[in-house]
């Protein structure tokens, strides 16, 4: 298992690689650059030379490239040219806004999804089945712009029950140690910030759930009913256990890992859905940072924060790959 | 004594005793002691101070004092404006946008500002100016007694370091970490120059003693006082770069009526009032500024809706301004129209170079339908590319649009009564002058359609859109321009001046020069006399008009949506907006 591990980490490196030659040759395809998007509808064409000599747009392709890697390779991310503003300073500030918003999800979508499917798989064919699913099909089908926009306005403007975005409230204070701020209020033992914090939260987590939320539901169904029906399944039932017994502690550790995997791949998809959510809510996450980055043509941004996605997700995918051994002990790594 | 006598003075007594007796009973009773309770009420003091008991002859006062609670605190004014970005850097010189621009403006100030909604110019940190005969020194007197945020004094050394360090190239800030707009605006949109060049605008910064700064200009500059106005003037605290260096972006020190507090990145930036502001901090309503960040104008609009903010910056949907007008709750504040839409036509390409083509495109335009349609009641048809607002102004100038029988007529006489196909390019991105360019350009090529002109409708990414549209790729385009001072020259050179005095290339374009013009607006643009310029400016515009290369479509007002809460708020032509004005009703 050890050495397993610890080979999946070394092909972390040419995968990272070949996504920053990828991405960088990708941004350098995209039309314009950034000193054509810095600039006003008549600049002068000289002011565009300006910017890009000062930014040594100019150079060569491949020279672009291996100065960017030698600085990547030195732990320097590099700084944003729109700001000059070091990145790995903004990763720091943003990425766990992202990550609070997205575990959020993740957390409501298996909480919730997991016992649906369970549920609909025990009462296959009945009413709660049909309407569990109906309602995953719907998660999955609704746009989270629209869904968003829909709930901000019934719960946030109509009934007034929690508000339209952002984080924390503006008169809020709260001490930031980790940039994750429920965290933050947990550890200063700040309750009013994290009674603040949490109906700010509710609302967009629960729209980016949707989508997980249901692809878990009907992946736990589909999975759960493979279980039910095996021979050990019938077994312990003829033996006279209790269905809870059965189900719970029987049935669903071995159809967990289907399950376990969509839960994997979805990390990918609530980064890509936290940009349109962090756009509806005023979330200050990365997400929304790299879309700006693409609007503004700020090269290092989007390369280093790609990388930073890249990474994360090979992490993710990395774990479920190894929980596998713990929920399934037949399986086993060498 | 004798039994006599005995009896004789027991009788004398009695007499007494009785004549005592009715005396009593014949004067008046004093009546019993009134007890008088006076309460005494003594604000702000924590509990019962006293219960003071006087006794008088005639009444007993109790005097009881007792303490109400201390009036309240007044609550600390927060007011929240959203905004549909973030600041990229909060240091004058450095940056261009308009997210940038109106947090900054509360923080710092510039020698003169724009008065309330007008683009006329008044003291702010300069008391007053004087300028040469010449035209070409400029002496600002600047006010005393000012400090910065940080405590360090305003005076004519930290004038001098504000303006060197954009102009002089050699100064220890004019370095690349510093300019990540590689100071565009000074150089190229104000046209200043730099030190080092030889046709640079400004020639010379000195100091005459603390509270005086003189600037020398190669030649006289109609628009250079206006130019001192704008933000990226603003007068930052030499002392903070010292202390902060390359963070000093993110730690912003001005002398405004309202100094930093914290920046949450693409969240919030909160500013507090400047307790020793010279204009006065108890004319400043408002204690906590917080300028938070909504991408999305629906959603910055429910969040106005819902009172999570108490005014939006500019960016609304045309419907939901139309909405927010009928909303109890909420006005709508119209920024005064300060931009124009165009429609381009590259010379160049045949058959545009000949003027009867031209004319004819232009009253094909049903430019009354767009508007009236495609702008959600913020558009007013333009006539030339100044907006009405701005001096310079020629009411003379008749609206070429709307005629299609002209317009078949002039082309037939063009001998191109057949029609002609050609490539139209809009943008994809919405701008305040063109809120929706797609269907403007549909709306458009519908009209040409009518006159058998057929148009391929063709756009791009916005930031190769206007590489190119500059550069002459296009047959036809449409393209805007929001000022940035109010000046004339500033609408009318950056389009249509050949060779700006002072710079390098100009930006001439897609065919179309006219000595003429040129000249007019060189001349213009050196006379510092606005009853001197105004009358070029209108001729500019007739010649413009005449030679029809660019067809104004439409100005644009800004709906700016607050809460019925809010009051003060003034909406100015460049953008540049105070918050020391405002107030907000509880």
């Amino acid at each position: 298992m050890t050495r397993y591990f610890i080979r999946r980490l070394i092909s972390v490196i040419p995968t990272l690689l070949g996504v920053t030659i990828i991405v960088f040759l990708f941004i350098h395809l995209i039309p314009g650059d950034p000193a054509s998007a810095m600039l006003r509808e008549n600049a002068p064409i000289e002011v565009a030379e300006r910017i890009r000599e000062s930014l040594g747009l100019n150079k060569p392709l491949y020279e672009q490239y291996l100065i960017y890697m030698g600085k990547l390779l030195r732990g320097d991310l590099g700084r944003s040219i729109t700001t000059n503003n070091p990145i790995i300073d903004d990763v720091k500030n943003r990425l766990p806004a992202t990550a609070e918003l997205g575990l959020t999800a993740m957390l409501v979508a298996i909480l919730v999804g997991v016992p649906a499917g369970i549920i609909s798989a025990v009462k296959r064919d009945s009413i709660i089945d049909t309407a569990s699913m109906l309602l995953s099909l719907a998660g999955v089908s609704m746009p989270i712009f629209w869904l968003g926009l829909m709930a901000m306005y019934l719960f946030a403007v109509v009934l007034h029950w929690v508000p339209t975005g952002t984080r924390i409230g503006v008169d809020v204070q709260l001490e930031r140690i980790t940039n994750f701020y429920l965290l933050d209020a947990l550890l200063t033992g700040n309750f009013v910030a994290l009674t603040d914090l949490v109906r700010h939260l509710v609302m967009p987590a629960t729209v980016l759930s949707t989508v997980s939320l249901g692809l878990i539901a009907r992946m736990t169904r589909s999975s759960m009913l493979d279980v039910l029906n095996q021979d050990y399944v019938r077994t312990a039932h003829a033996k006279g256990l209790a269905e809870r017994v059965v189900v719970l502690k029987h049935a669903l550790k071995n159809a967990l890992l289907p399950v376990i995997t969509i839960v994997g791949l979805q990390v990918g998809g609530l980064l890509s859905g936290a940009i349109l959510t962090e756009t509806i809510f005023g979330w200050p996450g990365i997400g929304r940072w790299v879309y700006d980055s693409i609007v503004f043509r700020d090269y290092p941004v989007i390369q280093g924060v790609t990388l930073i996605f890249a990474l994360i997700f090979v992490l993710v995918n990395l774990i479920v790959d190894l929980s596998y051994a713990f929920i399934d002990p037949r399986i086993r790594y060498g | 004594m004798s039994t006599v006598w005995m009896k004789r003075f027991l009788a004398l007594l009695s007499l007494v005793a009785i004549l005592a007796t009715l005396a009593a009973c014949a004067a008046p009773t004093a009546p019993p002691p009134q007890v008088v309770k006076e309460t005494v009420i003594v604000a702000g003091t924590p509990k019962v101070v006293e219960a003071t008991k006087i006794v008088e002859q005639t009444k007993i006062v109790e005097r009881v004092v007792t303490a109400t609670a201390p009036p309240p605190t007044p609550r600390p004014v927060t007011f929240v404006f959203c905004n549909s970005g973030d600041a990229s850097r909060i240091d004058p010189a450095d940056y261009t946008d308009g997210q940038t621009a109106v947090r900054a403006e509360q923080i710092f100030e510039t020698l003169v500002e724009f008065e309330g909604a007008t683009t006329n110019v008044r003291p702010a940190l300069a008391e007053k100016w004087e300028t040469s005969a010449d035209g070409k020194t400029w002496t600002f007197f600047l006010r005393k007694n000012v400090k910065f945020h940080d405590g360090t004094p305003f005076n004519a050394d930290a004038v001098i370091w504000n303006f060197a360090r954009q102009w002089d190239d050699k100064h220890p800030y004019h370095t690349k970490e510093y300019a990540a707009n590689e100071w565009t605006y000074w150089h190229d949109t104000l046209g200043f120059g730099f030190k080092s060049e030889k046709g640079a605008l400004v020639q010379d910064i000195s100091k005459v003693d603390d509270s005086t700064v003189k600037m020398v200009l190669s030649d006289a500059s109609g628009p250079f006082l206006i130019n001192i106005a704008i933000f990226s003037n603003g007068i930052a605290s030499p002392a903070s770069f010292d202390k902060f260096k390359i963070d000093a972006f993110k730690n912003p020190v001005g002398t405004g009526p309202f100094k930093f507090v914290e920046w949450v990145k693409d969240d919030r930036m909160v500013l507090e009032k400047n307790k020793d502001w010279w204009g006065g901090a108890n004319t400043v309503a408002i204690d906590r500024l917080v300028f938070r960040v909504i991408k999305d104008n629906s959603a910055r609009y429910l969040a106005v809706k819902a009172g999570d903010c108490n005014g939006m910056g500019e960016g609304a949907n045309p419907d939901d301004a139309v909405a927010a007008a009928k909303d109890p709750n909420l006005q709508v504040l119209a920024r005064p129209p300060f931009n124009v839409g165009y429609f381009a036509m590259n010379q160049a390409v045949k058959p545009l170079d000949n003027l009867k083509v031209r004319q004819a495109i232009a009253w094909a335009i049903n430019k009354k339908a767009i508007v009236d349609a495609l702008y959600g009641g913020n558009g007013v048809m333009a006539t030339q590319f100044l907006p009405q607002s701005l001096w310079g102004y020629n009411t003379d100038i008749k609206q070429t649009c709307c005629d299609a029988a002209k317009a078949t007529a002039l082309l037939k006489e063009a001998g191109l009564e057949k029609g002609f196909t050609i490539d139209f390019w809009y943008m994809p991105v919405s701008r305040p002058y063109f809120p929706d360019p797609k269907a403007i350009a549909g709306a458009i090529a519908a009209d040409l359609a009518k006159v058998g002109i057929t148009t391929n409708l063709k756009t791009q990414d916005w930031a190769q859109y206007r590489v190119d549209a500059r550069d002459g790729k296009y047959a036809m385009w449409l393209l805007g321009w929001t000022g940035d001072n109010g000046d004339p020259d500033n609408f009318l050179s950056t389009f249509f001046l050949d060779v700006p005095p002072g710079a390098g290339a100009g930006t001439k374009c897609c065919g179309y020069y006219n000595k003429d013009l040129n000249d007019l607006l060189i001349k213009a643009a050196r006379l510092a006399d606005v009853k001197a310029r105004e009358p070029l400016y209108k001729q500019a515009a007739t010649l413009i008009d005449a030679d029809m290369s660019r067809i104004p479509i439409a100005h644009s007002t800004v709906p700016l949506i607050f809460s019925k809460k809010v009051s003060g708020y003034v909406p100015n032509a460049t953008g540049t907006e105070f918050f020391k004005t405002v107030k907000l009703a509880p």
